[in-house]
């Protein structure tokens, strides 16, 4: 591991190149979520045009109930499929991890489509779905809004969950579970006590990454809410249509605090992990990246 | 050349072939999920299949199907769809280009040059925008290729340009703001890949005689080619059917399929073209990947033959 290092000390011109590259590639990352940030203290009456530096912004935000509203509407929707994907992905990472049988090469198949399928095709096929099922079936529940938000939300979600808990499975040693069983455990309680807490890390980290996920869902969203229920990236994206004002940068702006704390959860919690995959964050781009 | 295939997998230990303990059936806890998936995802595509079969009967019903045909994929098929069809499709291949020339010295930079303890910092800098809002991400960038915006008047002060800046609602524009926001999906894959490649191989090369350049070549670059693949795929598929990038910043002149799509479903409330539509998007994306896919490992393969058959002529020596 010290050729490395050795390397570094001579400084390389392609080196200097690579890191100019880097550092300006994060710079362009950063570039618009920066623009958003400062733009929502503009106390001008339109978004683009900034016309001064204040905290209005935040507090019409916060006094606005279209917008408190539809931030509550994400926030239930969010929890909702938190629960719903790690239920669902849970059992599906450790049947694929330990009970793997004729099914699963399918049911990755099935995963790898709901995770790779272009959301307007999801989105414009649950549409008519939940139509179908609500209105021409009468199953009334699938007409409720946050019904529809939290199922429709729930499917990417799950596949996230299930990779996660998978992986989590797999770097696990079995023999726990086997020495539970041999000593007379019931397959329920080897799963409460000894599965559970073992992969309780990456159920954690599942559940909030789902969270955030279904935080920040827009196309399926604005498909299958119904009025009364507009979630809060649907509410952005109707008032693009007439005119964005500074409250909405200062509300993204108060969600990006959210999701950078749920985030930092996350982070902890894997890094804490002794049976992890290394470095929390490592080990959280690796299992997005499929692996 | 077995050193050169895939980092090689952790060997399973031989299971125990029957264990007492067996009694709730086999993969129970995936059945859920199958559940699920079916009942949320490959039903309601295949209405929407059934639905492109069918026909818009009037100014108020979204759809009939009581007369099947192909003719709305015949009515989707029209010039007007596949001009946006071609526009998507260049904007597409363009976008995951430009992504993977972006994000292989990024994702270099990050997995070799940089020191351990900054990887995980640096790697979630970039995690960081891919899980910030998508739409807010692409309204920042709305705002600042306005015309009237501040970078339009700080290139303007600077005399870059002269005239206000004419990017915002062109396919300029929506070309940018895809490769923004799926960037992080091709560094993420590439990272992961690069970061597995073991330090020796490239010492090994090196002490072969490699230079860096053939290192480069014909070791780092080989065994970073699944993590490229798997980038490729990720930027790609969601991209072409991209509704939030286009809308936000494309205007009339940079509108995309998904778009189109959507259109049929919400305005015009013709859900049997619409679903034509989405039919032809779905065939045109897999079987874009497919191909792509297939050539890339017929080049990988011709690559490692390539490469087995250089060493083999130089073992001799």
């Amino acid at each position: 591991m010290s050729t490395p290092t050795a390397r570094r000390r001579r400084i390389h011109p392609i080196d200097g190149l690579l890191t100019v590259w880097g550092l300006l590639g994060l710079a362009f990352l950063f570039f618009p979520i920066m623009v958003m940030v400062a733009f929502s203290f503009n106390t001008g009456r339109t978004l683009q045009a900034f016309e001064g530096f204040g905290i209005q912004p935040f507090v019409d935000a916060l006094s606005n109930p279209a917008i408190t509203n539809s931030v509550t509407v994400s926030l239930i929707t969010a929890t909702g499929v938190a629960i719903v994907a790690t239920v669902l992905g849970t059992g599906a990472g450790i049947a694929l991890a330990r009970r793997s049988g004729w099914w699963a090469p399918g049911l990755l198949v099935l995963l790898g489509l709901v995770m790779v399928t272009p959301e307007i095709v999801s989105a414009i096929s649950l549409l008519p779905w939940f139509v179908t099922l609500g209105v021409d079936w009468g199953l009334s529940g699938f007409n409720i809004g946050q019904v529809r938000l939290i199922i429709a939300n729930s499917l990417f979600s799950s596949a996230v969950v299930t990779f996660i808990v998978r992986a989590r499975m797999a770097g696990m040693n079995e023999s726990l579970e086997e020495a539970a069983a041999d000593l007379y455990a019931s397959p329920f309680r080897r799963f409460v006590d000894i599965t559970l807490p073992l992969i309780r890390p990456a159920v954690i980290s599942g559940a909030l990454l789902s969270f955030t996920l279904s935080l920040d869902n827009t196309v399926v969203s604005s498909f299958v809410s119904v009025a009364g229920s507009t979630p809060w990236p649907v509410y952005i994206f109707a008032s693009l249509k007439s005119s964005l004002r500074p409250e909405i940068a200062a509300m993204s702006t108060l969600m990006l605090v959210l999701t950078l704390i749920v985030l930092g959860i996350v982070v902890l919690i894997l890094r804490r992990d002794p049976g992890g995959s290394g470095s929390g964050v490592a080990g959280l781009a690796g299992t997005m990246a499929g692996r | 050349m077995t050193t050169l295939q895939e980092s090689a997998a952790p060997v399973a230990p031989a299971r125990p072939v029957a264990r007492r303990w067996l009694r709730v059936p086999k993969g129970i806890g995936a059945l859920p999920i199958g559940v699920w998936i079916v009942l949320f995802f490959i039903l309601p595509f295949g209405l929407v299949v059934w639905y492109s079969f069918g026909y818009k009967p009037d100014m108020y019903t979204t759809h009939s199907n009581d007369v099947l045909s192909f003719d709305r994929y015949g009515e989707a098929a029209s010039p007007a769809f596949f001009a946006i069809f071609g526009r998507t499709l260049k904007i597409a291949v363009v976008g995951t280009l430009l992504c993977l020339v972006i994000a292989f010295p990024m994702a270099y930079w990050m997995a070799v040059k940089l020191a351990p303890k900054w990887r995980g910092i640096v790697l979630a800098l970039v995690l960081i925008p891919y899980w910030t809002n998508f739409l807010v991400r692409t309204i920042g960038w709305q705002i600042s290729l306005s015309p009237d915006g501040f970078v339009s008047s700080a290139l303007q002060s600077v005399h870059i340009i002269d005239s206000p800046l004419e990017v915002l609602y062109t396919s300029g524009a929506v070309q940018l703001g895809v490769v923004y926001n799926y960037l992080p999906l091709m560094i993420l894959p590439l990272y992961v890949a690069l970061e597995r490649l073991d330090p020796k191989l490239l010492e090994a090369s090196r002490d072969l005689g490699g230079t860096a350049w053939t290192t480069f070549w014909q070791v780092t670059v080989p065994l970073t080619a699944s993590g490229a693949t798997a980038g490729l795929l990720l930027v790609f598929v969601p991209l072409m059917g991209d509704y939030i990038t286009p809308t936000v910043l494309g205007g009339a002149k940079g509108s995309m399929v998904g778009q189109m799509v959507a259109g049929q479903f919400q305005s015009a409330q013709n859900w049997a073209l619409g679903s034509a539509m989405a039919v032809l998007l779905m065939i045109a994306v897999f079987g874009t990947s497919a191909i792509v896919g297939g050539l890339l490992r017929l080049v990988g393969r011709i690559t490692t033959l390539a490469t087995s058959l250089t060493l083999t002529t130089k073992e001799p020596r």
